[in-house]
């Protein structure tokens, strides 16, 4: 292979027709090895702020270990700035000027005292005193975190966890900073936190920027996308040029709300979108209000989702004056609830981290016991207390909790066999065991052939559904489920959330724990919000997300509703009587409101 | 709950033992640990129980924190407390029963013993993990046993894997406990049924924990990889040990108390 030849530019990051495989290469085996990166190419710039997107599996973190050198290439090239990365020499000049920052925030830090993690990073390069001192607290002020510099890192919430990460990062020096899905773990708030300090230290230092994100709209503040499909680049480009395209489902992502909403309007006024349409909200709600001012729109049919009156339908399980303290804290984690879940329902539990989300669910099937007040969970046979410990296991059997990131509780050999775990702790006669198991796995669209292998050779989405199915095995009425997307693509969570809707479909209550606004809009019939152990407020997403409403209660609005009133403004500077009665969370649906809004103003012909 | 487990956790304050320096109190540490299990007269003990009692107020430990460090072990001394009382049978007979034989003798010995694994578990806690942080606790091991290195021991890898131990283990405490919720509310039982049974059903929570201490393992050491960890070579410290004239002091001072305590018995 002579003639790969780099262009050894000292301004950019230069990847050259990388293959690399974590199967040790065998060859006695007739089996091809699976290739993580399979002759990858890519270029970024110094100093450039770049996504790298793609599905669960599509080698994305793999291209950034191997930028980082800490996976070294099968064949072909890396070059940082003008530095072969396969010269040993420089092995650790390379990798000392790029820093990484990972998903999970445990999985990464060092040591039990915030400062002496930052300083694990200038250590390890031999940074003498007194200059190791000042990177460390520089990194610390940098970050927000000086204050907390004595601190045991096991007290830090999961933002301030990722935020030492960064500090660490930064205490290095570094060039390249490379974010792996560092965001995923957050809820929105600590999210924003946490690209406003990373973003504010780009400008500062020059850093070069790289992230790898499932967050379409956290793309976007990107100057260039690279979608990563089967180990090769698939597609580059700016943010603009990249979600023009209609290929992106098929990478396993989709477009940011916003565009989706655009896109549909697009198609319900038969106009075209342009890239430089989606360079900024400005260009974007300009280009949409000239659409909409075209004549002879047609009126989009109003498709109605046959809504029967929830208010009557019975309640199924009470939550009533339940609070608890944790042992040796004075805070109370849950502070007086009461809440009433109607059948066939579901209901968001929103609210931020540590907000008393999973203390209140733990509850529900009394894994917590309720020490003050109760939960009662109203079945055919009459009422269950979780105050009542005979009750436990029939309550666990109407009540399925599953908790986030299921897949980790996987211990059996086989998929099958963990499903029949719950159901034979329950009692539930082996002639009947078999059929329960497969109709969970059918439920959660689990094939013959994952029922029958080990969970632990399954992909990441496919655990969890196994996860979820050994949940659904024991038929519960109410399914309880704690931020079942997080982590996946946006193809598995729109996959995730579509097993949610069939379940609810199929008579099942949902109660969906959850820290994304936009999703808890979209799917769920009424959202409770949590805040600080206490309920702020019940009520439908339609209710929640009126503007004066949500500031009162201090919540983020849903982005497509925040967009959605962009375009809004500038329409009421055409139309001065339009209104907007319906609200909608679905951007098609929103897109098709608001078509259907101009035309009873007058902008097209109304039938 | 499992995660308010303070067996080797860290208390973090600002106090005189926090500030001596760690190889100080790992060898005050030895010194104890041999003190405690030599002496045998009530005196000595009372002396000791003294001289610990200015420790705890040397390292600003809160009662509350000092019990909860002991809380779990109550259960062990008192069992060793009850076994030993049965099981000495020398000196004046209190009290027989079938073959149950209780005597003062016993109950003295018993007695000892137990405030033994008492005085282990504070004397740990105070000199070690409640006012060491596992980082500062393996730079003292790594300078104490450098020597080792001489003989190709790898005392500074040792010293990482100790400190990185003590890290996870609030981690591992949660995650524990996280997993016991999901079985829990798929049916599993941790608290009734035979021992036999007990054991079978903590299969359910050592297999996920397994899985996930690996996936940590492989995660922390890309991690230590990506922030350019290679071993001890050229390494430097943001807070480097330094043996000062107070710390030595501390170190006489404390250690010829214990040999008080000895002599005393």
């Amino acid at each position: 292979m002579g003639n790969n030849i780099v262009t050894e530019n000292p301004n950019s990051i230069e990847v050259k027709d990388v293959v690399f495989s974590y199967d040790i290469s065998d060859e006695e085996s007739d089996k091809a090895p699976r290739y993580a990166l399979d002759g990858i190419s890519v270029s970024i710039e110094k100093g450039s702020y770049t996504a790298i997107l793609g599905s669960n599996g599509s080698g994305k973190s793999t291209l950034a270990k191997i930028i980082d050198i800490l996976e070294v290439p099968d064949s072909g090239k890396v070059v940082i700035f003008g530095k072969d990365a396969g010269d040993d020499n420089l092995f650790w000049d390379i990798r000392s000027n790029c820093c990484c920052v990972f998903q999970n925030p445990d999985n990464q830090i060092v040591g039990t005292i915030v400062e002496e993690d930052v300083a694990f990073g200038p250590e390890n390069l031999g940074v003498p005193n007194p200059e190791l001192r000042e990177r460390v607290d520089q990194a610390l002020k940098d970050v927000g975190l000086y204050e907390l510099r004595h601190r045991d890192t096991s007290a830090l919430s999961g933002g301030q966890k990722q935020k030492l990460a960064i500090a660490g990062a930064l205490a290095m020096q570094p060039d390249i900073l490379i974010l792996d899905e560092a965001t995923a773990m957050l809820d929105p708030s600590s999210r924003d936190d946490f690209l406003e300090i990373v973003e504010k230290m780009r400008a500062q230092k020059g850093l070069t920027l790289i992230t790898i994100t499932h967050d379409m709209t956290e793309a976007l503040r990107c100057d260039k996308l690279v979608i990563v499909n089967k180990g090769k680049v698939a597609m580059e480009g700016a943010p603009e040029e990249i979600f023009m395209s209609d290929d992106l489902w098929q990478y396993g992502l989709k477009r940011p709300v916003k565009f989706n909403f655009a896109f549909e309007i697009a198609k319900l006024t038969d106009s075209k979108l342009t890239k430089e349409d989606l360079v900024s909200d400005e260009t974007l709600t300009a280009a949409l209000t000239k659409m909409l001012k075209k004549p002879g729109i047609k009126y989009p049919e109003y498709i109605n989702h046959s809504e029967d009156k929830k208010e009557e339908r019975e309640i199924i399980l009470s939550v009533k004056d339940l609070s608890y303290t944790y042992d040796g804290s004075d805070v109370k984690a849950l502070d007086n609830i009461n809440l009433d879940i109607r059948k066939g329902e579901v209901l968001g539990i929103v609210g931020e981290s540590g907000c008393g989300k999973t203390t209140l669910i733990s509850h529900m099937n009394a894994i917590f016991r309720p020490v003050q007040g109760d939960v009662i969970v109203h079945t055919k046979d009459g009422d269950l207390s979780c105050k009542n410990k005979k009750d436990t296991m029939k309550i666990r059997q109407n009540v399925g909790l599953v908790f986030q990131y299921p897949e980790y509780q996987l211990f059996e050999e086989t998929v099958y066999k963990d499903i029949c775990y719950g159901l034979k702790k329950m009692g539930i006669p082996k002639t009947e065991l078999s059929k329960m198991a497969y109709d969970a796995a059918m439920k959660v669209g689990l094939s013959t052939d994952e029922i029958n292998s080990s969970p632990f050779e399954l992909s990441g989405g496919q655990k969890r559904r196994a996860a979820m199915a050994g949940v659904l095995a024991m038929n519960p009425g109410i399914l309880v489920l704690d931020e079942p997307a997080s982590g996946l693509d946006p193809r598995g969570r729109q996959e995730m959330f579509a097993i949610i809707k069939s379940l609810r479909d199929s008579g099942t209550t949902i109660i969906l724990v959850s820290h994304n606004m936009d999703e808890a809009a979209v799917n769920c019939d009424r959202i409770c919000l949590i805040d600080g152990g206490k309920i702020t407020a019940v009520g439908t997403p339609y209710e929640l997300f009126q503007k004066e409403r949500a500031d009162e209660l201090g919540i983020q609005i849903p982005r497509i509703t925040r967009f959605s009133s962009l375009l809004k403004n500038e329409l009421k500077n055409t139309w001065p009587d339009i209104s907007f009665p319906e609200i909608e969370f679905n951007p098609e649906k929103e897109a098709q409101a608001v078509v259907r809004a101009v035309c009873r103003a007058g902008g097209a012909d109304v039938k | 709950m499992l995660s308010k487990v303070s067996l080797g956790r860290y208390y973090p304050a600002d106090s005189f033992l926090h500030n001596t320096d760690p190889r100080v109190k790992t060898i005050l540490y030895a010194v104890y640990l041999v003190a405690i299990f030599i002496i045998k007269s009530p005196v000595a003990i009372g002396v000791l129980a003294g001289i610990i009692l200015l420790m705890l107020i040397l390292a600003k430990i809160t009662p509350g924190i000092l019990w909860s460090t002991v809380k779990p072990m109550l259960p062990l001394a008192l069992f060793i407390f009850v076994i030993n009382v049965f099981t000495i049978k020398d000196g004046n007979v209190l009290f027989s029963w079938k073959f149950i034989t209780v005597t003062a003798y016993g109950i003295g010995r018993a007695a000892i013993m137990a405030v033994r694994l008492v005085f282990l578990i504070v004397a740990t806690s105070i000199l070690l993990t409640l006012t060491t942080t596992p980082l500062k606790m393996s730079d003292a091991l790594e300078k104490l046993f450098a020597p080792l290195s001489l003989i190709r021991v790898p005392v500074h890898e040792m010293a990482m894997m100790m400190s990185i131990a003590l890290r996870f283990i609030p981690t591992l405490a949660v995650e524990t406990d996280k997993i016991m919720k999901a079985q829990q509310s798929r049916g599993a039982d941790y608290d009734s049924g035979s021992f036999i049974n007990k054991i079978k059903g903590y299969i359910t929570v050592l297999i996920p924990l397994f899985v996930s201490s690996f996936r940590r393992a492989d995660e922390l050491a890309v991690a230590m990889d990506a922030r350019c960890y290679r071993g001890g070579k050229g390494r430097t410290k943001l807070n480097p040990l330094k043996l000062t004239v107070k710390d030595v002091l501390t170190g006489i001072v404390f250690t010829l108390l214990a040999v008080l305590v000895v002599f005393i018995d």
